[in-house]
């Protein structure tokens, strides 16, 4: 496999801040691609220069073999843009949107006709072609704008947070939608700041933080690499068996923190891989500690996430636990 | 349009070139007139539009009518007859060439005025507008000619000013009913009401590409309308007075120290008084005098009014060709062509300049604004750009800038080593 998109540190400055410092990526053919980070981390700012909106201070990126830099009308040609947020125009009706962004691609009229109508059908909106844009709802209209980005048909797709806003049945439909076009060959890069909304849908991942990356790699590498060393949470009977069970753990040389919850659950940080997992919880029941459960805890790539990108909890951490509920 | 943008030559770079900017303003004009044609609202707008102007002429009738203190015979609708006929008096076709000047006179300056509004209000929202409501991004990352785009919002907001301008014609016509305006003075009206919505509309385009929000670019738009009308007769005058003052009051020194009429030539109201006073009647019309001034050329005021002003020094010549422009102008009442034999004041002696000012600032505008619209192109003034030019462009700063990446980012793999012990 070949890669659509090469990103060679590219490097960008707002004044004296560095929003993207240097980032190498590549992003192969067919591949859906998560860009994760908290707010403000450089992903905006990376997808804004791979469309061509933003010129890079330094490094450069290649998409489709075209460079950004330098031929920032041949990158146009090939890839989909759809902005974190964007606005609709007042007074246009849904096909006569799709039509003007066909226009701009110089779409001959027949071929404008078949797209409109095969567009909408794709983003199940076929029923709304006479609706005005703004009247639709935001679900809709981040369809239609998906839609747009769509119009010519190109390789690589951008989509800056398109599940932003959206209500948990409203994801859902994005994602399938995503999955078909990544079964119709397009290649997607995609940016969140909620990971377990990439982790279903894509086939590799960056994380991304202060603009830099702090991993990339396939989602099954990235989990693996960092399935070592996860957080367990345990629950023992009674309140006599946590003791006990913390007493135990502390003596262990795998257990790197202990944690007691009000909930009555231990959370414990553990080094080495799954087999001083097990044999952690072996020790434990040979100890006579009487264990309920012994389980990972929820999303390993979350607490990796969490950690890696070190988020003020009061801000980012709130907002990711309250969208990890949607979705 | 699309046709034309197909018709274009393809071969050459130029020609693709073309193309490309004539499917971009194919396209953004189509978007911008199926919104802005929508619905009753556009049509509602022209009917008001004209409902307002055809009373405003009728009160110039009446006034003028009644100011002259000739009462018409007619019985009927109190209408003079179209035309002098033979045993009608000359009294009553000097009063109707007076209206028919008061008429065009006063239509050509309301109709200036709405322009001067109007033409500014459709286009300084026209960029910022996308900004605002973030939609630019969208426009910007497909292959549109940015040049194509700023034009066709152009063509689009100029094509309802053209619409008011044009719908307007059948009611300015009424002028011919009085005689003393011939049709050549109302071409020369359209023409330049059409100059001055494209230069008026380009300026609007222009401040809405360099400033960021709506509601400031329509205040600054505004603010050099001021400048253009209030502002230069004002400052044009306070030049007249000043150099009148210094050079003592002499006549020859008056002409040769003459303000810069070229201060003036994006002042609509003073190309309308050379309209305007192209159409007198009578010899003497306070828009020639305030003209002669101006431009320095001799005006000969009548018998009747004394106003002889600006008395020619240097340039006697210029009397027989204004006779020979006054004999051929059409439709002219006999009684205003005797009377300005010898006198009056040169046609076009100015119109055409301020025409020709309108449509350069017009032009110029237009680029400008695509120039600013353009994410990455040749010039940038809205973002000042620091001291990351000096980096990217030198080579030892580029490292510079690579060391410093390194500094704060050890590589990928130690990254999260580090960062899995943390806890």
């Amino acid at each position: 496999m070949s890669a659509v998109v090469r990103i060679d540190r590219l490097t960008k400055r707002y004044g004296s801040s560095l929003a993207v410092a240097g980032i190498d990526l590549s992003v192969e053919q067919g591949e859906i691609f998560g860009l994760v980070g908290p707010n403000g981390a450089g992903k905006t700012t990376t997808l804004k220069m791979l469309a061509t909106l933003l010129v890079p201070n330094a490094g450069d990126a290649e998409i489709g073999g075209h460079s950004v830099r330098r031929e920032p009308d041949a990158v146009r040609r090939v890839i989909g843009y759809m902005p974190d947020t964007f606005g609709v125009y007042d007074d246009m009706r849904a096909w006569e949107y799709l039509d003007f962004f066909g226009r701009c691609y110089r779409l001959p009229a027949a071929r404008r006709r078949q797209m409109i109508n095969d567009l909408l059908d794709l983003v199940d909106l076929a029923h709304k072609r006479e609706a005005y844009v703004h009247e639709l709802s935001r679900g809709m209209q981040q369809r239609l704008c998906l839609a747009h980005a769509l119009v010519h048909d190109p390789q690589v797709l951008l989509l800056d947070e398109p599940a932003s806003g959206l209500d948990p049945r409203a994801r859902v439909e994005l994602r399938e939608l995503l999955r078909e076009l990544r079964a119709l060959g397009k290649t997607i890069l995609i940016s969140s700041h909620i990971l377990p909304e990439l982790e279903e849908l894509c086939t590799s991942l960056a994380i991304i933080d202060h603009g830099r990356v702090l991993a990339a790699g396939r989602v099954e590498e990235i989990s693996h690499r960092f399935r070592a060393g996860g957080v367990y949470l345990l629950r023992m009977v009674g309140n006599t068996g946590v003791d006990q069970a913390e007493a135990a753990l502390s003596q262990l040389p795998e257990v790197v923190s202990v944690n007691r919850r009000p909930d009555g659950l231990l959370e414990v940080a553990l080094s080495g891989d799954e087999e001083s997992a097990a044999a952690v919880l072996a020790q434990l029941v040979g100890a006579g500690v009487r264990v309920v459960t012994f389980s990972q805890a929820a999303s390993d790539l979350e607490e990796l996430f969490l950690q890696i990108t070190d988020v003020s909890p009061a801000t980012d951490h709130g907002a990711g636990v309250n969208e990890e509920a949607y979705a | 349009m699309t046709p034309l943008a197909r018709r274009l030559p393809r071969g050459g770079r130029v020609g693709r070139r073309l193309g490309s900017v004539a499917s971009a303003v194919s396209a953004v004009s189509t978007k911008e007139l199926r919104g802005r044609m929508r619905g009753r609202r556009a049509f509602v707008v022209v009917t008001v539009y004209l409902l307002l102007l055809s009373a405003f002429a009728f009160g110039i009738y009446t006034y003028l009518k009644q100011a002259s203190g000739l009462v018409a015979t007619d019985p009927g609708m109190g209408f003079p007859r179209p035309m002098p006929m033979p045993g009608y008096g000359v009294a009553e076709a000097g009063l109707a060439a007076s209206i028919g000047h008061g008429l065009f006179g006063g239509l050509l300056m309301v109709e200036t005025l709405l322009v001067l509004l109007l033409a500014p209000a459709f286009t300084s929202g026209a960029i910022s507008i996308e900004r605002e409501k973030q939609t630019l991004d969208l426009l910007v990352t497909t292959p549109l000619s940015t040049t194509g785009m700023v034009v066709g919002k152009l063509v689009s907001a100029l094509t309802y000013v053209f619409l008011l301008i044009v719908a307007s014609i059948p009611l300015a016509s009424l002028v011919f009913v009085f005689g003393g305006v011939g049709p050549e003075d109302l071409v020369r009206g359209y023409l330049f009401l059409f100059a001055l919505a494209f230069g008026m509309g380009a300026l609007g385009l222009f401040v809405s590409a360099l400033l960021k929000r709506t509601q400031s670019a329509t205040v600054l738009t505004y603010v050099i309308v001021l400048a253009l009308t209030l502002g230069t007769a004002g400052l044009h005058q306070f030049l007249v007075v000043t150099t009148q003052s210094s050079s003592g009051g002499s006549i020859i020194s008056q002409q040769r120290h003459r303000a810069p009429e070229a201060l003036l030539w994006l002042n609509p109201f003073v190309a309308n008084a050379d309209l305007i006073c192209a159409t007198t009647p009578n010899s003497y019309h306070e828009t020639c005098a305030y003209l002669s001034r101006v431009t320095g050329r001799p005006y000969f005021g009548s018998q009747w009014s004394g106003g002889v002003v600006d008395v020619p020094i240097d340039a006697p010549a210029a009397a027989p060709p204004v006779e020979a422009q006054h004999g051929a102008a059409v439709g002219r009442l006999p009684l205003a062509a005797t009377s300005s034999i010898g006198f009056g004041f040169p046609r076009d002696t100015f119109w055409p300049k301020s025409a020709a000012a309108f449509t350069v600032l017009g032009l110029l505008s237009t680029v400008l604004a695509a120039q600013l619209v353009a994410p990455s192109r040749r010039l940038r003034i809205r973002r000042p750009i620091r001291r990351n030019v000096v980096l990217v462009s030198t080579e030892p700063a580029a490292d510079v800038v690579r060391d410093e990446i390194e500094e704060l980012d050890p590589a990928n793999g130690p990254t999260t080593e580090t960062v899995t012990d943390e806890p």
